[in-house]
């Protein structure tokens, strides 16, 4: 070959390449540049870059919605479907992790332009003071070139059509590893355009110890020396022409200011600080959630900056009060500093407030929770206990002045604020025995102590093996249930209707469920599948016959896992509980604190001396 | 505008291109202009710099040429002319290394002065324009030769500038002379495809080492040696052995860079660097490393200052009170060791560049001062020193010594090189292999393609030292064995340079030197 | 003179054939180094005066020219 060939086939081969490249991140798309034709895996595309691939997404949906929540990171925790019912509106969220008001200027003007908008809800965080029309790289943060009139679209379809194929590789790879929970990958849900945050809204919360323990970013929070928001001018110009062009258009639109973790402050300049919420006022009213106790309460944060989604629930539920009255929030346990309506007329002194700092006492309420399965006078193991040990383990509770509270009371202090008795105490039998009622629930009326049982559904009124002739022990039936429940003092919850079989009995089933948990090798939609059919057949088995809604549920052998809880709850059930030893740590406002509690387990040999004695720790 | 940037590469090609179309009178001023574009890319000011450099260059070569065309008519004249000369000579020479000077070492100097005096001297915190030193240095050697009457001077300013200016050598040279590559610059040329094919291919094979193997092992660098290193010996000489490399394979694929784009002009650029894997010695070390620093510093320091006068008597004192080779090199040897010295701050203003030229300098001197000794050890111990195994071992041996240098070179500040040698040394920790290596910024694959990369690059190199001409032999493989070669390479570049996570183009490290 | 150069020579790189000789300086026999002894050294021993302008390849690549050169310089 000479060198002539040699030279002109140089070009060739870097145009056959450069049409290789192209074409494979056409088709694998890892930022959703380009719509995402083949893979269609928003999430994904979302994660790498959630600022071209959302309008990608709301080039082909726009028509599914006609609301958007708008600002960086902390955007995401608004509750879609609290202000869809609010606002009769149907919302997506535009948030986009690291966003400054330039972006969010750019979007809501293409937004308006080109789609249907009757809300805008548009978060200012102080890092909006920070950073201003920056791009630092270009890939993860350029905007789709649709919304951005800076940019050709040329240079946009070069840069990602010229993009390193290693993230079209990664997506490919991570295609395969893809579950129905999210992982690092593909953090925003597709529907809502929010984080996915179903894994950590159903992690058990506990104490702040516990909390602080888990997670240490609270205890060695990143601070570093103060920063000055000198962008604060440009953030608020933007935030003036969004007002404007709102106006102009007739978008409804909500100005707020998300909660800051108390010490997130540090990091800025005080004055600065002040500045940028006064500046802030100065071009719009404003929902202010920025101080207040929420901020000092980590467990209330899912990290250094993100407030949790229950925290999106009371903001909601503080705008309707003073504007949407006929909005019922989901959530009305909200500290009595958090959210006020800011305007041109606040005081100045009103912006030099900052949060407490985070203090290690616990705002929680203990509540132990006790548990027994069967009453019978031949005792054997931790499951049975004898009559007379049980009214003995009762009268000590009495005369320690223990208040029992039922389920619906506890949920009632979490979701609403309602008090909870001096010394409240849990009571629950596992299973659903007969003895419950032959021999518990006259002691317990005697008392006048309230206890929930959790009913097996396929057991309810049978001695013997479901479809067998195997015999067991008795379990109560309809008649039962409604007597005890009728007495005020005992509710029927669920521990499954048919997720607790006993294998010896289960002639010809090669898969027996002995608990909640995923079987080996079972696929995560089939298992979430088989839960929440089991929990709806456990429902309709209670429900009808004691007129109540069954919300509470304990695991059997007390397994589960992040899955199991996210069916569980999609299905209406809100307090679930393990068999794992300890009190419980329940804080208002927190929903979780409900999830996977602690149970102690009493049985004949408990030194009731030694037990009250702990308890009063 | 760095060599891999975008920019460059489109300089290139539309320079390339224009070139070749252009009408052959003109070819020069495309090269010209695209070393203004080159420049003023990345500053107007810098480039007022260079304009200043030229300039003041040129004139006093003028003048300098003007006294060389006059015919003394005796010995008084002929002194005379000779002192004009010299006056006029050092008074450019001055200029510009007082600019050099002024730009690179005011500040340093500042800081040597006791902090009452030097706080009230304003410091001089201009950017230093790209590639200082090295026009600087180019345009003093023609200078320099045109006062000794090496060659007439250059009558037309911008043909001169353009020697000045040569965009691909801005950044880190070579250090070119004038009549090397003057004459080369202004020719009159037909497109050759062989000298495209030439230039493409050393080009491509710059990149390779630059982005492919030095911007990978700059990461573990830039993770190992710093301040208050909180790692053991055995992870810092695993940093300073990938800076070695970086450092190779960083200034001499720029280099080849350089020489390739020169190449696809025609231009034939002299040779920055020869196997120095392969050096025996240090001084042989110096004359495979950065050449044409080297021969700059031999013609226009150690020559002028073995043969001053000082040196002279020195020599003449020597020779009296030192019996036989000892008092015959004593002169030789201390300009040796001044022109080490000279070279080591010549790398930047820092007392560990001053201890890198005292390393080399008394190392070098000691070898010449050793020398006979070395021989008659030689023939005592029966070594031939033409076997294989001796090769080895001084190969092995001054790549020990020139890895010690590194130490001095890389290490933020004097203070710290001695530390960092200390727990090389003293505090090895092994252990930290397994547990360290693996946080440093490189994974597994990025140590595979180091690894490659150099058995590659050593692999070449090798054949190079036994003079094959590698590059002429692959082009002389069958067509699909080339292609397959140009296609992989371009792949390779692709995948393990260009796209490196989170890739930025990086800058040279020798540009500001 | 020619004897005498050459033995100059070998004093200082020993151990090579001058006499025939003809790149002493292009094949690298002596470097930088070693031609300022020898430039030292001739100096000293035929009483002339030689300079960095007379430090060219041809001055030095062999005996002959190197006679030539210091003929030059007696003149």
């Amino acid at each position: 070959m000479n060198a002539k060939k040699w030279v002109l086939s140089l070009p060739v081969i870097v145009l056959i390449l450069a049409a290789l490249l192209a074409g494979f991140n056409y088709v694998t798309d890892p930022f959703g540049a380009f719509g995402d034709r083949f893979m269609q895996w928003f999430s994904y595309d979302e994660t790498n870059n959630p600022r071209a691939a959302k309008i990608s997404y709301l080039e082909q949906h726009h028509d599914e919605y006609d609301s958007y929540f708008l600002g960086c990171s902390s955007t995401s925790s608004l509750p879609t479907e609290s202000f869809n019912e609010m606002l009769n509106a149907k919302f997506y969220n535009l948030i986009m992790y690291g966003a400054d008001m330039k972006d969010c200027e750019k979007i809501a003007n293409y937004l308006i332009d080109n789609y249907t908008v009757k809300n805008l809800v548009l978060n200012v965080y102080l890092d909006n003071g920070l950073t201003y029309d920056d791009e630092s790289n270009k890939l993860t943060h350029s905007l789709h070139y649709k919304t951005d009139p800076d940019m050709s679209a040329l240079s946009y379809y070069s840069r990602f059509l010229l993009a390193d194929p290693r993230y079209g590789y990664q997506k490919l790879v991570n295609k395969k590893k893809d579950t129905l929970m999210p992982q690092s990958f593909d953090v925003f849900d597709e529907q809502t355009g929010a984080y996915d945050k179903r894994v950590r809204d159903v992690e058990p919360i506990g104490s702040t110890a516990d909390y602080l323990n888990a997670y240490p970013v609270f205890t060695n929070y990143p601070n570093h020396e103060p920063l000055h928001l000198y962008k604060t001018e440009a953030c608020m110009q933007s935030v003036a022409a969004i007002r404007k062009v709102c106006e102009e258009n007739g978008v409804n639109l909500i100005v707020l200011t998300a909660p800051v973790y108390t010490d997130y402050y540090k990091n800025f300049y005080d004055e600065d600080i002040t500045n940028f919420y006064e500046s802030l006022a100065k071009v719009t009213d404003y929902w202010d959630f920025s101080s207040s106790s929420v901020s000092s309460e980590p467990r209330f944060f899912y990290d250094s900056t993100h407030f949790r989604n229950n925290i999106g629930e009371m903001m909601a539920a503080r705008i309707a009060e003073k504007e949407y009255p006929d909005f019922t929030p989901a959530i009305t346990a909200i500290p009595s500093d958090f959210g006020t309506y800011v305007t041109a007329d606040t005081p100045h002194d009103y912006f030099t407030q900052r949060p407490a700092p985070r203090t290690d006492d616990d705002t929680a309420v203990q509540v132990p929770v006790l548990t027994w399965h069967q009453l019978t006078e031949d005792v054997s193991g931790s499951a049975t206990i004898s009559p007379e040990t049980f009214r003995k383990q009762i009268q000590a509770l009495s005369d320690a002045g223990c208040n029992t509270i039922s389920l619906e009371q506890l949920r009632d202090y979490v979701y609403n604020g309602t008090p909870l008795p001096e010394k409240p105490i849990v009571l629950t039998f596992d299973d659903g025995y007969l003895s419950n009622y032959e021999d518990a629930f006259p002691v317990l009326g005697e008392y006048n102590m309230k206890a929930t049982i959790f009913a097996i559904g396929v057991s309810i009124g049978k001695d013997t093996y479901k479809d067998t002739d195997h015999a067991m022990t008795p379990h109560f039936g309809a008649a039962e249930m409604q007597e005890m429940v009728d007495s005020g003092l005992i509710s029927i919850q669920s521990h499954t209707y048919d997720m607790h079989q006993w294998p010896p009995f289960e002639d010809g089933n090669d898969r027996v469920r002995e608990t909640l948990a995923q079987l080996p090798g079972e696929s995560d939609a089939d298992y979430e599948a088989a839960v929440k059919a089991d929990i709806q057949q456990s429902q309709q088995a209670i429900e009808p016959i004691t007129g109540e809604k069954v919300n509470a549920l304990s695991y059997p052998e007390g397994a589960y896992g992040t899955l199991t809880m996210d069916a569980l709850r999609s299905q209406g059930i809100e307090l679930t509980f393990t068999t794992q030893p300890g009190v419980n740590a329940i804080v208002q406002g927190l929903p979780q604190t409900l999830y996977s509690m602690h149970r102690i387990t009493m049985t004949e040999d408990t030194n009731m001396d030694e037990f009250l004695a702990e308890l009063a720790k | 505008m760095a060599f891999t940037s975008a920019s460059f590469i489109v300089l290139t090609i539309a320079s390339v291109l224009l070139y070749y179309i252009v009408p052959k009178k003109a070819q020069w001023c495309i090269l010209l202009l695209a070393s203004a574009a080159f420049y003023m890319a990345g500053s107007v000011k810098a480039f007022a710099w260079v304009v200043l450099v030229a300039g003041m260059t040129w004139v006093t070569g003028l003048i300098l040429g003007r006294y060389n065309a006059i015919k003394p008519a005796d010995k008084a004249q002929k002194a005379q002319i000779q002192h004009k000369k010299k006056q006029i000579a050092i008074i450019c020479a001055v200029c510009c290394f007082g600019l050099l000077y002024a730009m690179k070492y005011w500040n340093f100097t500042l800081e040597l002065l006791p902090s009452a005096l030097g706080n009230h001297i304003p410091r001089w915190d201009f950017v230093v324009p790209l590639g200082l030193s090295f026009f600087i240095f180019q345009s003093m050697s023609y200078v320099i030769d045109v006062y000794r009457g090496k060659y007439a001077p250059e009558r037309n300013p911008l043909r001169y500038s353009l020697f000045v200016s040569f965009f691909p050598q801005m950044v880190q040279g070579p250090i070119s002379r004038f009549d090397q590559l003057a004459p080369q610059l202004t020719a009159e040329r037909k497109l050759c495809w062989d000298d495209l094919q030439i230039g493409i291919q050393l080009a491509l094979w710059g990149y390779f080492k630059k982005i492919v193997i030095a911007d990978r092992a700059a990461v573990l660098v830039n993770n190992v040696i710093m301040e208050n290193c909180p790692y053991g010996g055995a992870v810092i000489a695993l940093g300073i052995l990938f800076y070695c490399i970086q450092l190779y394979c960083d200034f001499s694929g720029g280099i080849d860079i350089t020489r390739g784009v020169a190449r696809m002009f025609g231009i034939d650029m002299t040779l920055n660097f020869r196997q120095p894997l392969f050096s025996t010695s240090l001084t042989d070390y110096w004359r495979r490393w950065h050449i044409t620093l080297g021969a700059w510093m031999r013609d226009y320091v150690f020559y002028p200052l073995a043969f001053s006068k000082p040196f002279g008597k020195l020599g003449k004192w020597a020779r009296k009170h030192f019996k036989g080779m000892m008092g015959k090199i004593c002169a030789t040897s201390t300009a040796t060791f001044i022109v080490y010295l000279i070279i080591g701050i010549w790398h930047g203003a820092n007392f560990r560049y001053i201890a890198f030229g005292l390393w080399n300098g008394i190392l070098i001197t000691a070898s010449l001062l050793m020398e006979r000794r070395f021989l008659s050890w030689k023939e005592k111990l029966h070594i031939n020193d033409k076997s294989t195994g001796w090769r080895i071992f001084m190969t092995v041996r001054t790549f020990g010594l020139v890895f010690i240098g590194r130490y001095f070179t890389r290490a933020p500040r004097l203070k710290t090189v001695f530390t960092l040698l200390g727990t090389t040394v003293l505090h090895p920790h092994f252990s930290e292999f397994t547990s360290v290596v693996p946080t440093l910024g490189l994974g597994i694959s990025d140590f595979i393609i180091i690894f490659v990369g150099i058995l590659i690059v050593h692999g070449v190199e090798f054949f190079e030292e036994r003079g094959t001409d590698v590059q002429a032999w692959l082009n002389e493989r069958p067509a699909l064995m080339q292609l397959t070669v140009l296609t992989v390479s371009l792949v390779v570049l692709l995948l393990f340079g260009i796209f490196r996570a989170g890739y930025i183009s990086s800058e040279f490290i020798y540009k500001q030197f | 003179m020619r004897e005498k150069i050459i033995e100059i020579l070998n004093e200082i790189c020993p151990g090579n054939d001058f006499e025939n000789e003809t790149a002493i300086i292009d094949d690298g026999i002596i470097d930088s180094l070693d031609i300022v002894a020898v430039i030292s050294e001739l100096m000293e021993e035929f009483d002339v005066q030689l300079g960095v302008n007379d430090l060219t390849p041809e001055n030095f690549n062999s005996v002959d020219a190197i006679v030539e050169l210091i003929e030059n310089a007696q003149d």
